[in-house]
């Protein structure tokens, strides 16, 4: 050991130690490096990518363009919120328990790190993780997107362009449609608010995983309270009249809101005011329930 | 143990809390519209349990898309009923999908009234008639219904209008029947009414109103179209033109009144 | 001002639903003096990780409380300046020696050229420098024992607490970790180390206690402990047989008694150590 001191000589007890973001981040970022090679995501994200792009072959059973596109859309759309769904719940439902088995949380929490940051670094590595997989999702949607327009408009301008100028005029206002189809920028809302709701899904896990161990477990729990939360708002319809069973309900969130790919694939209008209600909505559930995981996790003993 | 019972009251109340939030957000799906039938009992009958479940999770377009392809098979087989009841489901499943209801009018108009009208067994000629005035008629109803849940758009109007031009003016005594024309030019001018139509929706509205025999009124909407500003409007100038050239020699327009005066001798 | 301080810290496991409590630190009260080697020995189960556990808050006492420097252990700024090696150490499989120490060091707030050179001199220390770009996933346990060490020091702390830390280490590998001990003692940093290998403590601890089934039964000075005052040994060489017997026969006069004459032999360390040193190789070479 040399004599140069890498930090400040240690002082006396004053010291502070605030909540830092930038421990939460190195930690995200490391879970992020980590949770990338699990076999499972791996394996998920490839079904993913494959779905997508097979929709190019879906659409080939339907007639017109506009109903292609459709079927495309919702196809690709559903296969992102599903599977980022499943990997929320898959990439999240190991992070704690793998670190308290693999004894790497000692070395950690023996570091100035508070438990919070620790906890938040491993919910801000799973969004990561989401991030990149939906990211993967979408480029390969937009491929898909692309390469039926191409062929879309060379398959219009060869039957009709040219032909009498009124089926000329027509064949361009497909064209223009198609465009207008493919181009859609609503279809982020509902990419986003999928992204919001697979977050709130691996805060459940989280959750979960703060006092339970058992893998099995970790992945049926959020998995049947996903579901649960799907069915709410039928259930909220029903039952309405009835006081205690909405109390009940109401510890489940409604993730049927986070359903927008539908009606944003028919062309609903879908304001921007409203993608917002269900991102606030989204988002302070899921600080809710990472406020209940720290307050587990921050007495567990490890 | 009171951890546990904290953490319950924190998660509970919070949803309480955010109730009012998501009753607002539900209440708003409503008012736009949003989703469609709802998974009942009859319906989940009519499309299977996994399609019920795959509903259930959210995934309704996949659904309705996937029964929609699969409908393709009862009009390859002429099962027009079951072909019937499938477009029924879908646009129940997705009444929004403009897509649904004008395919689905499509089919019973066209595909399934020609199948019915030259069906061997029908005993006369007159009784294929009879048949697919009937599937005309349930076309008409279908898209009515699909109006009553698309009003904001110009695209069903369209289709009605070209319902009654194409086929329910052929469904009277003494075709082509002139009310029919009259409808379709209403639907026409509904349609040609939204700024966001296509230019060719426009031009069958003074169409129809001619061959409702309002001629004059025809002309004018003609000469109207053709005022509009030409570098603009991507519109097909010389169709409108030409259309305004007959009118103007069938109504004898004086020269000096003319759009377009025939050339000095 | 101790290092560490306990004052009747107590632990009680939960064996679960109708199984009970189980006792496995009772009422420990622990001073470790700044700047000096004190060692915590006892045999397997008798709470020595426990011990370290409960002073690092990763588990909750039952009863009682600790400080480090007069901090609080529930207070995160307690463990400013403190390296931690737990037993049988694991890390992230994927990393490799050097990039663990980047993860360490930026979790105590480290960054830019002073933590490479930080993670430079470690390496070094530890006799890593070769293996630094390999993961984790390929070192063997007495590296990863090394590499565990090198980040438990990353951020220069003032105390260090050892838990077994030449548990699976080869001979050479363990003198290197007590070597290393000493001349952290010597810049003034403070060790408690645990072991059940009494013979290893012996060289390098100022004090030990000896825990037993949760409770301290012994504690003090090493070399009080292990000195008697009354005995001598005295080893010479080449002493022929009748200047034995008149090195016996002074001894009788002086009225003092022989108790054992024997001859000493060498340990099987010291024979390790000795054929190693001859071998000029290092730890993972690349050939
Ligand atoms: N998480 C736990 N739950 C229940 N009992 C535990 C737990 N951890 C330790 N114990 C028990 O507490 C006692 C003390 O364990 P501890 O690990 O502190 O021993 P140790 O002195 O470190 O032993 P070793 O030399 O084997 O490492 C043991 O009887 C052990 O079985
Ligand atoms: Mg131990």
């Amino acid at each position: 050991m040399t004599n140069a001191a890498a930090v400040p000589a240690p002082s006396s007890s004053h010291d502070r130690v605030g909540f830092s973001l930038n421990r939460v981040s190195v930690i995200g970022v490391n879970t992020l490096t980590e949770a990338i090679r699990q076999k499972v995501f791996i394996f998920l994200l490839l079904v993913g990518l494959v779905f997508i792009g097979s929709a190019i072959f879906f659409s080939q059973y339907s007639l017109g363009e506009q109903e292609q596109l459709k079927v495309i859309k919702d196809t690709c759309l559903g296969v992102i919120s599903v599977i980022s769904t499943l990997i929320a719940i898959v990439g999240t439902a190991q992070l704690l328990p793998s670190e308290v088995e693999n004894r790497t949380i000692y070395t950690i929490l023996a570091k100035p790190v508070r438990r919070f940051e620790f906890l938040l670094g491993k919910f801000y590595g799973s969004v990561l993780l989401l991030v990149l997989s939906m990211a993967a999702m979408c480029l390969m949607f937009g491929a898909v997107l692309w390469i039926k327009e191409q062929s879309m408009i060379r398959e219009l301008s060869q039957t009709y362009l040219g032909e009498t100028q009124a089926a000329t005029e027509q064949a361009n206002q497909q064209i223009e449609q198609v465009r207008i189809a493919v181009l859609d920028v609503n279809m982020v809302k509902a990419v986003l608010t999928d992204l919001v709701k697979a977050m709130l899904v691996a805060s459940v896990t989280l959750l979960v995983s703060t006092f339970s161990t058992s893998l099995v477990f970790n992945v049926a729990v959020p998995f049947m309270i996903y579901m649960a939360g799907m069915l709410r708002g039928t259930a909220v319809e029903m039952w309405s009249s009835h006081r205690l069973a909405m109390a009940v309900l109401a510890i489940v969130p409604d993730f049927g809101l986070f359903s927008l790919a539908d009606d944003i694939n028919l062309g609903n209008l879908v304001p921007w005011a409203h993608v917002d209600q269900v991102i606030v909505y989204g988002l302070a559930r899921m600080v809710v329930i990472v406020v209940a995981a720290h307050l587990i996790f921050s007495r567990r003993e490890i | 143990m009171r951890i546990k019972i904290l953490i319950a009251v924190l998660l509970l109340g919070a949803g309480l809390v955010l109730l009012p939030l998501e009753n607002w957000v539900r209440a708003e799906r409503t008012r736009l519209k949003y989703g469609g039938a709802r998974v009942s009992i009859q319906l989940r009958e009519a499309i299977g349990q996994n399609l019920a479940i795959a509903l259930l999770a959210g995934m309704r377009g996949i659904v309705a898309d996937f029964m929609w392809i699969n409908g393709h098979d009862y009009w390859e087989k002429k099962e027009w009923l079951r072909q019937y009841r499938n477009i029924e489901v879908v646009a129940a499943l997705q009444p929004q999908a403009v897509m649904f209801w004008d395919l689905g009018q499509w089919h019973m108009a066209w595909n399934i009234g020609y199948g019915v009208l030259s069906d061997p067994k029908n005993r006369t000629k007159a009784e294929g008639l009879k048949r697919e005035h009937e599937w005309h008629e349930k076309a008409r109803e279908f898209l009515e219904r699909g109006i009553e849940n698309i009003p904001n758009r110009y695209d069903l109007y369209f289709t009605m209008g070209w319902l009654y031009y194409e086929k329910l003016s052929k469904d009277c005594d003494q075709p082509p029947c002139h009310e029919a024309f009259c409808k379709a030019a209403e639907y026409f001018g509904k349609a040609a009414s939204f700024p966001d139509a296509p230019q060719f929706v426009t031009r069958f509205y003074p169409r129809a109103l001619e061959k409702c025999g309002q001629t004059r009124a025809a002309y004018e909407e003609w000469k109207r179209l053709w005022f509009l500003d030409h570098s603009k409007v991507a519109q097909s100038w010389n169709i409108i033109e030409r259309e305004i050239r007959e009118l103007e020699n069938q109504l004898q327009i004086p020269n000096d009144e003319r759009l377009f005066p025939p050339p000095l001798p | 001002m101790d290092a560490i301080r306990t004052e009747q810290l107590t632990k009680k496991y939960d064996l679960g639903w109708r199984k009970g409590r189980l006792l496995a630190l009772d009422k420990l009260n622990l001073h470790v003096h700044e700047g000096e080697v004190y060692g915590l020995l006892g045999p397997n189960g008798s709470g020595k990780s426990t011990t370290l556990k409960l002073i690092l808050d990763l588990i909750s006492p039952t009863d009682g409380s600790a400080w480090l420097f007069d901090v609080p252990c529930n207070n995160v700024v307690s463990r400013l300046h403190v390296g931690f090696l737990p037993e049988n150490p694991y890390f992230y499989r994927y990393l490799t020696g050097a990039e663990t120490l980047v993860f360490y060091g930026k979790l105590c707030g480290m960054s830019g050229s002073s933590l490479k050179q930080r993670i430079e001199e470690l390496l070094e220390l530890v006799g890593l420098t070769r293996a630094r770009d390999r993961q984790l996933s390929g070192y063997s346990k007495g590296m990863l024992q090394r590499i565990g060490l090198a980040q438990a020091l990353i951020h220069d702390p003032k105390l260090l607490l050892l838990d077994e830390p030449t548990a699976g280490v080869d001979p050479i590998g363990s003198k290197d970790i007590r070597d290393l001990i000493l001349r952290l003692k010597g810049m003034g940093k403070t060790v408690l180390l645990s072991s059940h290998l009494l013979a290893q403590v012996q060289d390098v601890c100022d004090r030990i206690g000896v825990l037993n089934l949760g409770q301290m039964i012994l504690e003090g000075d090493v070399k009080s402990l292990i000195s008697d005052q009354r005995r001598l040994s005295i080893t010479v060489q080449d002493l022929p047989d009748d200047a034995r017997a008149r090195v016996e026969e002074a001894v009788r006069s002086a009225g003092a008694s022989i108790v054992s004459v024997e001859h000493p032999q060498t340990t099987l360390e010291s024979l390790f150590l000795e054929a190693l040193k001859k071998d000029e190789r290092g730890m993972g070479r690349h050939d």
